[in-house]
């Protein structure tokens, strides 16, 4: 194999692999500006990846069949969602430890998915899932075809939701009074906005993309489900956002980073270039932290009041 | 009568030792990282202690398990069966060594088991390894005759224990009818990511591999990538038969998997011997303790020149005609 054809491989398996991290780091984005870090993001992935997977299996057959994994999508979004506000109402209202709340719905969700797939599934099976959708003309492009032009529809939706995150984060009044309750939420209190709604809002937000990013996993990557199917995503999730200084495009070079890195290590693995494997499985973790150290020598910018509880009655 | 007693002596060590119900009853525990269904580790330990329950009968052998035990969590639950007074404690991996050689001197009388391990233990520990060189070799050998690309992938999960074994004996397969087959082989860094062995799998089959292989629970995830190129020529080869039943099974070749029931039989007849452990049992094609199918629905991939040279592996595997000396594979 030429180097060209292995390095366009690279790009071509990286691409799909960071969508699960990019859409989790969005909705991890979104709950951080607004001053909530959840560590609970892998529970919510398991359960989106779940709930997602129960439609495809049990319809298999029926004539709902061609409508399965859409209705997989929208439960994994919903339950999703759902986890969120119950996130928020353990850390907003009853204003628990964000850091304890998370690893408790981490393992909530975990826990929860794995028993409820035991208890109505049973073994470890596949799913027909989500095909690829070539976009026709631009699917036959030299490189830039097959590296961005043919995947799946979800690949396509969590590219385009990066744009879409950025403006509703810094464009809309509403992600003005995101960044505003995840910086200074006593001053957006004093100006009527109503810190406790939006951060459930958030919340809300944040986990139905980590319930999309579930749904990913189960419905378009690995297309099947398992107790230890996301495999600490989640938690990188969490990492890239830092990584990504939150904002959802730092986010997204983040998902590609790690992805690419994750595609060449096994890339390099199966080509038999003589590297020991345990440093390959190791190069995209190494390369995360790495350039987390650097970024903490750069500017922060992120919510100054990220994991602290906001009480209008506390003084300061 | 010398000669009928020599026949039936020479047909035990043909097929295997044979084992007596237990003359007491027995209590076994079993604990694993993984479930009880997860179509691979852990199923493979608990559909054997179960058909050795089925066997004898539950007033001869009760049985317990304790599913995802971390070994950090495990030490409570086999003290727990210890204490209560299991006879014969399995913990079925690797990583519960230190745990078992610890509670082993706590609990003398008590015999525990760990695996894959090929180390003797100590008097009340028994270790089991199954040689998977010899499961690797068959289906290297199928790999070798179907490849058409001449590329073969190999998902391993860590390059230790029986993996490794099973993936120098597939390399040794593949060697044996096809030496110019160019065999990649990579790995996971786990037994059970799923996802990232689908995305190996993805991996290979872009490098150009057409016949794929893989051990560990994670292999499932391997089988679920392979069988999305529904349409290509590209296949599997399964290191557990339930493969052949899953929905994917339409691109699995044939499969092996482990049959621990003569492990835990051995360990049921030398307890009661008096042996509490202090031994290493084997799994080989000679003592039953692994099973092989071919996936008769297949179609045309799975030719009598393949079914006579993968048999002809096996029988001479079984009557120790082929030995294979895994250890001298590098790769």
């Amino acid at each position: 194999m030429s180097l060209g054809q292995f390095l366009l491989n690279v790009l071509i398996l990286g691409v799909p692999f960071s969508v699960a991290l990019l859409l989790a780091g969005l909705g991890e984005t979104i709950n951080q500006r607004a001053g909530v870090f959840n560590l609970g993001c892998e529970g919510i992935m398991a359960m989106g990846a779940f709930v997602a997977f129960l439609p495809p299996y049990f319809m298999a057959g029926t004539p709902l069949e061609g409508y399965a994994n859409l209705i997989g999508v929208a439960l994994a979004i919903a339950a999703g969602a759902l986890l969120g506000v119950l996130f928020a109402l353990v850390v907003v209202t009853f204003r628990a430890p964000q850091g304890i709340a998370g690893i408790g719905l981490q393992m909530l969700g975990w826990g929860a998915a794995g028993t409820l797939f035991r208890r109505y599934v049973g073994g470890v099976t596949g799913v027909q899932g989500i095909r690829a959708m070539p976009i026709p003309g631009l699917s036959n492009l030299p490189v830039i075809g097959p590296v961005l032009f043919n995947h799946n529809p979800l690949v396509y939706l969590a590219f385009l939701m990066v744009p879409a995150f950025w403006y509703l984060l810094f464009k809309t009044p509403w992600g003005l009074k995101v960044r505003s309750v995840g910086t200074y939420p006593r001053a957006a209190d004093s100006l009527g906005i109503r810190v406790s709604r939006v951060r459930y809002q958030a919340l809300a937000l944040g986990g139905a993309m980590a319930g999309l990013a579930g749904a990913y996993l189960s419905l378009a990557q690995a297309k099947m489900f398992a107790d230890d199917l996301i495999a600490g995503r989640g938690f990188i999730a969490v990492a890239l956002v830092y990584f990504g200084r939150w904002n959802p495009v730092g986010v997204m070079g983040g998902a590609l980073l790690f992805s690419l890195a994750q595609a060449l290590q096994l890339s390099i693995q199966v080509a038999g270039i003589d590297f020991p494997y345990e440093f390959a499985v190791m190069l995209p973790y190494v390369l995360v932290i790495v350039v987390l150290s650097l970024v903490r020598k750069a500017r922060m910018i992120g919510p100054s009041e990220l994991g602290k509880p906001f009480d209008r009655e506390q003084r300061i | 009568m010398k000669k009928a007693l020599a026949v039936l002596l020479t047909l035990l060590a043909v097929s295997g030792a044979v084992y007596g119900a237990p003359k007491t009853k027995v209590k076994i525990a079993l604990i694993i990282e993984s479930t009880v269904d997860d179509k691979g580790w852990g199923q493979a330990m608990h559909d054997a202690i179960k058909a050795v329950e089925r066997k004898y009968g539950s007033s001869l052998v009760e049985y317990s398990y304790s599913e995802k035990m971390k070994p950090v969590d495990a030490g409570s639950a086999a003290r727990q069966y210890a204490s209560r007074g299991f006879d014969i404690i399995i913990a079925h991996g690797a990583q519960f060594k230190n745990l078992i050689l610890e509670l082993s001197e706590e609990f003398p009388k008590t015999t525990f088991a760990f695996g894959t391990n090929a180390d003797v233990g100590p008097k009340n520990v028994f270790t089991y390894m199954p040689m998977s060189e010899e499961t690797g070799y068959i289906n290297g050998v199928i790999a070798g005759m179907v490849t058409r690309t001449n590329i073969i992938g190999i998902i391993g999960p860590v390059d230790a224990g029986d993996s490794a074994r099973y993936n120098r004996g597939f390399w040794l397969g593949v060697k044996s009818v096809n030496p110019k087959a160019d065999i990649k082989i990579a790995h996971t860094g786990s037994f059970a990511d799923y996802v990232k062995a689908a995305e190996l799998a993805h991996t290979h089959i872009k490098a150009g591999a057409d016949v794929l292989t893989g051990a560990a629970q994670q292999s499932t995830g391997g089988l679920r990538a392979v069988a999305e190129y529904k349409d290509k020529p590209i296949w599997w080869l399964g290191q557990d038969t339930l493969q052949l039943t899953m929905p994917e099974g339409f691109k699995v070749i044939a499969a092996c998997s482990y049959d621990y029931a003569p492990v835990v039989e051995a360990m049921i007849d030398k307890r009661q011997a008096g042996t509490l452990g202090g031994e290493n049992i084997p799994l080989t094609f000679k003592n039953g303790g692994f099973v092989f199918k071919y996936n008769d629905s297949v179609g045309t991939v799975l030719t009598a020149d393949i079914r006579k040279a993968a048999d002809k592996a096996r029988a001479d595997i079984t009557a120790q005609r082929l030995r294979l000396d895994w250890q001298a594979v590098k790769y």
